[in-house]
């Protein structure tokens, strides 16, 4: 390929280096271009693409590596196939909380899922290589489109009037006839047609539509901002998505605002449906099922006003109340709460009651409150009942004789009660589903009679200013796409010297403008232009 | 082309040439500091080397205890514990015999994660020998989160610039204790 300026022959301009078709005339000056190729040649107009000159520095490889679509084809399809290979299993955020996650992919889905784990692939979206193939995405979109936009957007800014012969022959619709007695009218009612006429001579240049050619770039930079949007999201500050778990009448730290905020879970409320509410909620209910009508967190909104030292108590002041609902949030500042869901399936007390051995009800019942339990409770007036061991999550006794559990959590709870009248008193080991007398010949037994769970709410606290950013790349995006796809570039030259030369052409629907032009070819008498593809067609025939 | 003409060209290629070293490295800058970002984010361990998060937690005495206050003049050493943790239960005596045989300067710190106070005084009851060293309460897991701990027993030494010298995500020997104390006294 030449390197240096082209002059043509034809006219004498001198062209960048790269050039295909002459700035001005329209000659083809690059004779080592394939000469039927017209389509590609006519894409940006014949203008030098700019990757196609040579390259100096090593940004200038970089970018001209960049500039090549076979690359950022390249990049597209590794995005691809690593996003659908996120899909695959799960992603982290997904699996249950607290769980680990090399465990669970293992356990789940076997040694797939533990090597779905091991190569990072269970947190893909967010990893370091998924984020460096977006950010070459950007580059080389970018560098694509300058370096097609900018060439071709001056050639269509600076195309001239007159073309040379060969510009005329070589277009796919074209006309080789005797000049018409009133080339004005011709040109008027082109122009009725919307197209702009442009005069030099006895050569005309029509055209319409010409934003059409921009569409891509519109595109790509809605592109571009969809991927800055997404990259904010990584940016501290920027994007929110976090879980409170909250029991009834807990107070806890809103996640991410540094301990100034806290709210506090006042009451849960699930409502159903009734028969009352309506018809259409007859079916479900007569099949015996609930169905929710709302979900619902009362909460009050606290503001910290203590310096805030890891551990110690808030000094909080009210600042607001809510009924949080589904589609309902919670807003302050830049942030929303939601609701997500809810939980009762963790213990939060259990109640028991004393009998004799011939099995009559002692006393009141006794209820044990399992994250801060008591360790005395009077039955009645002469017995009462000491809780001297207990294990959430009851493994087995220890030696020294003290319960030991798996886990803090509540799921199997086990008591040790000493049940006494004053004078004497008897142990037992009670476990939800048995218990052991731990005396012998215990006179009295503690029978389970039920138990509390705790009704937590689950809230999501969303924060995002990246919304304005995608948002408006997607509106961009659909622009460029609705531009590039519903409007035509058209153009046509006229040269109306001895004989009458007429070309068109079009970026896209051969078809429509071929119909645009005979109309009017038609009504001025003159004949119909050829089709190059037509011809082709016929010649194969 | 005459002199003007090869001006204009070189203008070109100077802003052409600014243009695309500006785009590559801003890209390369921003995909660099996400990249950071990213790997950054969320709540990293305390490791060696970092300064410890101060706290204030309330003992199991009712006294409150701030790590600020603790290492104006002592190094400390935390230890993360929970009842229900084996190891955590029999590291407890080894402890408490290094740390009766004196402890000028430096000091122990067992900061319980969220368990209620019968749980703690029903383990300690177990025990052969009072533990001389303080208990803190951590019921809201709040210090928990700050200094991100993992497994359990998780033993941190502080020296008294607050920095943390070293660290262990297992059960101390006795050997091990005397390690930490060397180190937070340094």
């Amino acid at each position: 390929m030449e390197l240096k300026e082209m002059k043509c022959e034809s006219c004498g301009h001198i062209n960048p280096p790269g050039t295909q078709l002459c700035q001005s005339c329209g000659k083809m000056i690059d004779s080592d271009y394939d000469q039927n190729k017209i389509k590609d040649l006519m894409r940006y107009d014949g203008s030098a693409i700019r990757s196609k000159t040579k390259p100096k520095s090593i940004f200038d490889k970089i970018w001209i590596f960049f500039t090549s679509v076979r690359v950022g084809v390249s990049i597209i399809l590794a995005i691809t196939v690593a996003a659908a290979i996120g899909t695959i299993f799960p992603q982290e955020y997904y699996i249950p909380i607290g769980v680990d996650p090399g465990e669970h992919y293992q356990e789940n889905y076997g040694t797939l899922g533990y090597l779905y784990y091991s190569l990072g692939f269970h947190n893909l979206y967010s990893s370091w290589w998924f984020l460096i193939l977006n950010g070459l995405l950007a580059l080389s979109i970018i560098a694509a489109s300058i370096d097609r936009g900018i060439p071709l957007f001056k050639s269509l800014k600076n195309q001239r009037v007159k073309k040379h012969d060969s510009f005329f022959r070589r277009q796919r619709l074209f006309l080789n006839t005797e000049r018409p007695a009133n080339t004005d009218s011709l040109i008027d009612a082109f122009s009725k047609k919307r197209y702009k006429v442009r005069k030099d001579g006895n050569s005309y240049l029509l055209e319409k539509g010409r934003l059409s050619r921009y569409g891509p770039y519109i595109n790509h930079i809605g592109l571009i901002l969809l991927l800055f949007g997404s990259m904010l999201r990584f940016f501290p500050g920027m994007y929110v998505d976090e879980l409170i778990y909250l029991n009834e009448g807990e107070t806890e730290e809103i996640p991410t605002t540094q301990g100034q905020y806290y709210i506090k879970n006042e009451r849960f409320v699930i409502d159903t449906y009734e028969k009352e509410d309506g018809e259409v909620f007859q079916q479900a209910l007569s099949e015996g099922s609930d169905l929710v009508s709302n979900f619902q967190t009362d909460i009050t909104f606290y503001e910290n006003n203590s310096a805030d030292i890891v551990g110690s108590s808030p000094d909080l002041e009210e600042i607001d109340e809510y009924s949080i609902r589904v589609n309902h949030p919670f807003s302050f500042g830049s942030y929303e709460l939601y609701q997500s869901s809810y939980d009762n399936s963790q213990l939060k007390a259990m109640t028991f009651r004393v009998e004799d051995a011939s099995g009559n009800t002692i006393g009141d019942n006794f209820t044990i409150n399992l994250d801060d339990p008591d360790s005395q409770f009077a039955v009645s007036e002469d017995i009462s009942v000491n809780m001297r061991a207990y294990s959430p999550d009851f493994l087995e006794v220890a030696d020294n004789g003290t319960l030991v559990s798996a886990t803090p959590v509540p799921t199997n709870p086990a008591f040790v009660f000493e049940v006494t009248n004053g004078q004497e008193s008897e142990l037992s080991l009670l476990q939800i589903m048995n218990s052991t007398d731990i005396t012998e010949n215990n006179e009295y037994n503690i029978r389970f009679v039920g138990a509390e769970e705790h009704i937590a709410t689950v809230l999501t606290v969303k924060k995002d200013h990246t919304i304005p950013f995608i948002a408006t790349g997607f509106i961009i995006f659909l622009i460029g796409l609705s531009v590039g796809s519903y409007i035509n570039h058209r153009r046509i030259w006229i040269k109306a010297d001895d004989d009458f030369m007429l070309a068109a052409h079009t970026n896209k629907n051969y078809f429509g403008m071929k119909r645009e032009i005979n109309e009017v070819l038609e009504s001025n008498g003159l004949e119909a232009v050829n089709d190059k593809l037509d011809d082709e067609d016929k010649n194969k025939e | 082309m005459n002199q003007n003409d090869r001006q204009v060209t070189n203008m070109k290629g100077r802003t052409r040439n600014i243009l695309r070293v500006s785009i590559i490295v801003t890209i390369t800058l921003l995909i660099g500091i996400t990249v950071w970002f990213n790997l950054t984010s969320g709540t990293q361990a305390v490791e060696v080397g970092d300064e410890a998060v101060d706290f204030r937690l309330t003992t199991l005495e009712g006294e409150e205890i701030q790590l600020s206050e603790l290492i104006e003049d002592k190094g400390v050493i935390l230890n993360f514990w929970g009842t229900w943790c084996p190891p955590c239960r029999e590291e407890m005596p080894d402890m408490n015999d290094v740390y009766t045989d004196g402890h000028e300067d430096y000091e122990i710190v067992a900061v319980n994660i969220g368990e209620n106070e019968q749980q703690i005084t029903q383990f300690l009851s177990g025990l052969s020998a009072d533990l001389e060293f303080p208990i803190a309460l951590d019921r809201s897991r709040s210090v928990t989160e700050a200094y991100n701990i993992g497994p359990l027993p998780t033993t941190i030494a502080v020296n008294k610039e607050g920095i943390v010298v070293k660290k262990q995500e297992y059960q101390l020997t006795h050997e091990d204790i005397l390690a930490f104390v060397e180190e937070a006294t340094e």
